[in-house]
C-alpha cells in the first residue's frame, strides 16, 4: 500500500525543488534596489494601520469555520458509508438517514436562528432614507474637515509612505 | 529496520520536534503551523501503520479545518499577532503538568504494549471499507451517538456566536 | 523494483509534471484568447504565433522582476506560502488517471502516478492543504488588504468545500469505490454525468468557488480588495501563486472529467501503435472542454456578492447535496418493485439541479435598489 505513495513523494519532492529553485534562482538575477516607501504595506499612500488593533473582525466568519467543521466530519463519515452501503443494504440506509435527519434538525435551528444569513448589509426600502441621512452626514462632515488648513506634523507623518 | 520503521523514525522526530516547537514558539501563528507539522506526522503515523483511510482523515479534519479555526480565531480576534511575546512565565507549573500527563501516558502505553510484545505489523488492512463495515454493523450505536454530539456543537456553536445579539 | 522500474517511476513523474506546466501556458492563453473574444478584442498577439507564448514571456518578465518583502511582513511564512500555493496543486493531479495503461519494456504502465485506495479523499486533503497558502499568505503580508481577503476567501473555500464532499460522495455511492481508476472502469456503459447531473451541477459550481475564480472570485476582487491574498506579493513569488491557481483549475477540471465525464474514455479508440494515444487526446480534448465552460462562465457573469455566496453555498448546496446523497442511496438499495423509481429520481434530481443553476444565476443578477426617492437624494 505504501509503495503507491511513492510516485507522489517524488512528485512533491520535484514540485517543491521547482519552487525553492525558482525563488532562489529569481532572487540571483533580479534586482534588487529596495527603499522605505516601496516596502511599506500597500494602502494608497497612507501610513498602513495594522487592522484588527481596534475592533474585531465580523463573528460570522469564525462561525463558518466552526460550521465547517461540524459539516466536514459529518461528510467525512459519509466516505466510508458511501463505500460500503450496498453490503449493508436498508439497515445502513436507515441508519444514516437517521445520522444525516440528527444533524439536519441543527442546520434548521441554525437558519432560523439567523446564522447563515450574511445579508446584514441588505437595504430594505424603509432604511433607505436613513442611510441617506448618514451619508450625506459623513458628506457634509468631510467637508469641513478639508476646509480646515492642514496639520504640519500630520504631512511629515505621511511623507514616510510617499 | 526495514523502510517502514525508518520511514516511523522520521515521522517520529519531526512531529516531535514540531511538538516541542508548538510551546516554544514566541509567535502564536507559528505555534499553529508547527501544530499543522505535529499532526500531519501523527496522520502519516496512521499511514504507516496501515490505517490509510484514518490517516488521510486525520489531516482533512485537523489540518484541513481545526487549525484553520485556531487561525482565523487568531486572525479575528485581539489576539497577539506579529512579534509579541506569549510568555507568561509559568515555567514552573508547565514543567509539572507535563511530566505528570507523560508519566500518566507512558505508564498507560506500557501497561497496553509491553516492551517486549513484537510491535503490531502493519497488514491489518485498514481501507475504508473494512472501516464501513465495521462502524456501521458493530459499532451503530456510537456512531448515531456521534450525530448527536454533532448536534450539540452546532448548537452550541449558533449560542456561542450569537450571544452578543441577545437572542 | 529495478532499474528500470526507477526510470518509469521518474520518467512518468516528470512527464505529468512538465505537461501540467506546458497546460497551464496553453490553457491561460486560451483563457485570454477566448475573453478577448467575447469583447471583441483581438487578445495577446506579439509573443509567438497568434501570441501562443505569452504566457511564457509573462513567467519569464515575472522572473527577473524585483519582488519586494514589505516591512511588516513576517518573513519565513511569507516565503513559504507560495511554496505551500505550490506543492498541493501538484499533488492533488497525482491521482488522476489520463490514459489507458500502456506496456513498455514488458511492463504495464498506467498513466496515472498513484492509485491510491483512497483516490477521492486525496483530493479533498490536498485542496484542504491548499487552503493554507492563502490564509498564511494574507496573514504574512502584514497588510489589510491581503488579511481581508485572506479570511473572506478562506470562509469561501470552507464553506464550498462542503457541498463539495457531498457531491463527490454521491459519485463514490453510485460507483461504489473511491479509487479513481475503479470509478473510470464502472464508467464503461454510462458516464457518470448522465445517472449524478445534480452532483455534477454542484461540483461544477463547488469547484468554480474552490479555485477562487469568477463569478466567485471575491477573494481578489480588485475594487475592493486590491487584488486579494497576493496583493503584497511581486515578481515570481506572485508568479508561483498564479501557477498554483492555474494548475488547480486543471486539476478540478480533470477531477470532473475523472468522475463524471468517463474519464479518459471515448468513443473512437486509436488502433495499431498509437493505441495509447487515443485515451489520453480524449482525456486532454474532455478537460479542454470543461475549462472553456469555466471560461464561458467568466465571461457571461458578474462577480457574486459576499453575501449571496455564502447564503448560496450554505441554503443551497449544502442541503441539495445532503438530500441527494440519500436520494442516490435510495436509488441504489430499494428495491425496485415496478422498475420506475430510478427514472422518477433522477427526474427529480434534474428538475433540482436545473432550479439550483437558475438560484444562483438570480442571485448573481438581481440587484435590489433603494427607493427613487433616496436616490435623488444621494445625488443632491
Amino acid at each position: 500500500m505504501l509503495i503507491d505513495y511513492l510516485p507522489i513523494v517524488v512528485m512533491a519532492v520535484l514540485a517543491g525543488v521547482f519552487a525553492v529553485g525558482s525563488l532562489m534562482a529569481s532572487s540571483m538575477l533580479r534586482p534588487n534596489r529596495p527603499n522605505p516607501v516601496k516596502l511599506s504595506a500597500y494602502e494608497c499612500g497612507n501610513d498602513p494601520v495594522r487592522l484588527p488593533s481596534g475592533e474585531r473582525f465580523s463573528v460570522k466568519f469564525y462561525l463558518v469555520a466552526m460550521l465547517f467543521i461540524i459539516f466536514d466530519i459529518e461528510t467525512i463519515f459519509l466516505f466510508p458509508w458511501a463505500v460500503s452501503f450496498r453490503s449493508l443494504g436498508l439497515f445502513g440506509l436507515v441508519e444514516m438517514a437517521v445520522f444525516i435527519g440528527l444533524v439536519f434538525v441543527a442546520y434548521v435551528y441554525i437558519w432560523r436562528k439567523g446564522g447563515f444569513d450574511w445579508s446584514a448589509g441588505e437595504i430594505a426600502p424603509n432604511e433607505a432614507d436613513e442611510v441617506v441621512e448618514r451619508e450625506r452626514a459623513l458628506f457634509t462632515r468631510s467637508e469641513q474637515e478639508v476646509a480646515k488648513p492642514p496639520d504640519v506634523n500630520e504631512w511629515q507623518g505621511a511623507g514616510r509612505a510617499g | 529496520m526495514n523502510a517502514h520503521e525508518y520511514a516511523f523514525v522520521v515521522v517520529a522526530t519531526i512531529g516531535s520536534i514540531a511538538a516541542v516547537a508548538v510551546v516554544t514558539a514566541r509567535n502564536v501563528v507559528h505555534a499553529a503551523l508547527y501544530l499543522v507539522v505535529t499532526l500531519a506526522a501523527v496522520g502519516m503515523t496512521f499511514l504507516l501503520l496501515g490505517a490509510e483511510f484514518v490517516g488521510w482523515v486525520q489531516i482533512l479534519i485537523y489540518v484541513g479545518a481545526i487549525v484553520i479555526l485556531f487561525l482565523f480565531g487568531l486572525m479575528l480576534t485581539k489576539a497577539p499577532i506579529g512579534r509579541d511575546t506569549l510568555d507568561y512565565q509559568n515555567r514552573a507549573v508547565g514543567a509539572v503538568v507535563a511530566v505528570v500527563v507523560a508519566i500518566g501516558l507512558g505508564s498507560l502505553i506500557l501497561q497496553a504494549w509491553p516492551l517486549a510484545s513484537t510491535p503490531a505489523a502493519p497488514s491489518a488492512p485498514g481501507g475504508s471499507d473494512v472501516l464501513g463495515s465495521a462502524l456501521f454493523n458493530t459499532y451503530v450505536l456510537p456512531f448515531e451517538a456521534v450525530s448527536f454530539v454533532l448536534l450539540a456543537a452546532l448548537i452550541g456553536a449558533i449560542v456561542l456566536a450569537r450571544r452578543d445579539e441577545g437572542t | 523494483m529495478t532499474g528500470i522500474d526507477w526510470v518509469l517511476l521518474v520518467g512518468r513523474v516528470i512527464l505529468v509534471f512538465v505537461a501540467l506546466l506546458i497546460s497551464v501556458l496553453l490553457y491561460i492563453w486560451m483563457e485570454r484568447k477566448v475573453i478577448a473574444d467575447f469583447q471583441t478584442r483581438t487578445g495577446p498577439m506579439r509573443a509567438g504565433p497568434r501570441g501562443v507564448l505569452v504566457t511564457f514571456a509573462d513567467g519569464l518578465k515575472l522572473f527577473f522582476k524585483e519582488s519586494i518583502s514589505p516591512t511588516n511582513a513576517d518573513r519565513p511564512v511569507y516565503l513559504l506560502a507560495p511554496i505551500i500555493a505550490t506543492i498541493p496543486a501538484f499533488l492533488a493531479f497525482s491521482v488522476i488517471p489520463f490514459g489507458a495503461p500502456v506496456v513498455i519494456f514488458g511492463r504495464t504502465v498506467p498513466l496515472q502516478l498513484a492509485d491510491l485506495n483512497i483516490g477521492v479523499l486525496w483530493v479533498l486533503a490536498m485542496t484542504s492543504i491548499g487552503v493554507y497558502a492563502v490564509v498564511l499568505a494574507g496573514w504574512s503580508s502584514g497588510s489589510n488588504y491581503p488579511l481581508l481577503g485572506a479570511v473572506r476567501s478562506t470562509a469561501q473555500m470552507v464553506s464550498y468545500e462542503v457541498a463539495m464532499s457531498l457531491a463527490l460522495v454521491a459519485v463514490i455511492m453510485f460507483s461504489g469505490h473511491l479509487k479513481m481508476s475503479e470509478i473510470v472502469a464502472q464508467q464503461d456503459k454510462v458516464w457518470n454525468v448522465i445517472p449524478q447531473f445534480p452532483a455534477f451541477v454542484v461540483y461544477l459550481i463547488c469547484a468554480l468557488a474552490e479555485v477562487n475564480r469568477p463569478p466567485f472570485d471575491l477573494a481578489e476582487a480588485e475594487s475592493e480588495l486590491v487584488a486579494g491574498f497576493h496583493t503584497e506579493y511581486s515578481g515570481i513569488r506572485f508568479a508561483l501563486f498564479y501557477l498554483g491557481e492555474y494548475v488547480n483549475t486543471v486539476t478540478v477540471s480533470a477531477i470532473a472529467v475523472t468522475l463524471f465525464l468517463g474519464g479518459w474514455r471515448g468513443w473512437w479508440p486509436f488502433h495499431g501503435a498509437a493505441a495509447w494515444l487515443g485515451p489520453v487526446l480524449w482525456f486532454v480534448l474532455k478537460v479542454t472542454a470543461v475549462i472553456y465552460v469555466y471560461i464561458l462562465v467568466r465571461g457571461t457573469l458578474p462577480r457574486m456578492r459576499y453575501d449571496r455566496l455564502m447564503n448560496f453555498g450554505w441554503k443551497y448546496l449544502i442541503p441539495f447535496g445532503l438530500f441527494w446523497v440519500l436520494a442516490t442511496g435510495a436509488i441504489v438499495v430499494l428495491p425496485d418493485r415496478y422498475g420506475h423509481r430510478r427514472g422518477a429520481f433522477m427526474a427529480v434530481g434534474i428538475i433540482v439541479a436545473v432550479w439550483l443553476v437558475m438560484s444562483l444565476v438570480k442571485q448573481l443578477l438581481e440587484s435590489p435598489r433603494p427607493a427613487p426617492a433616496s436616490r435623488e437624494g444621494l445625488a443632491t
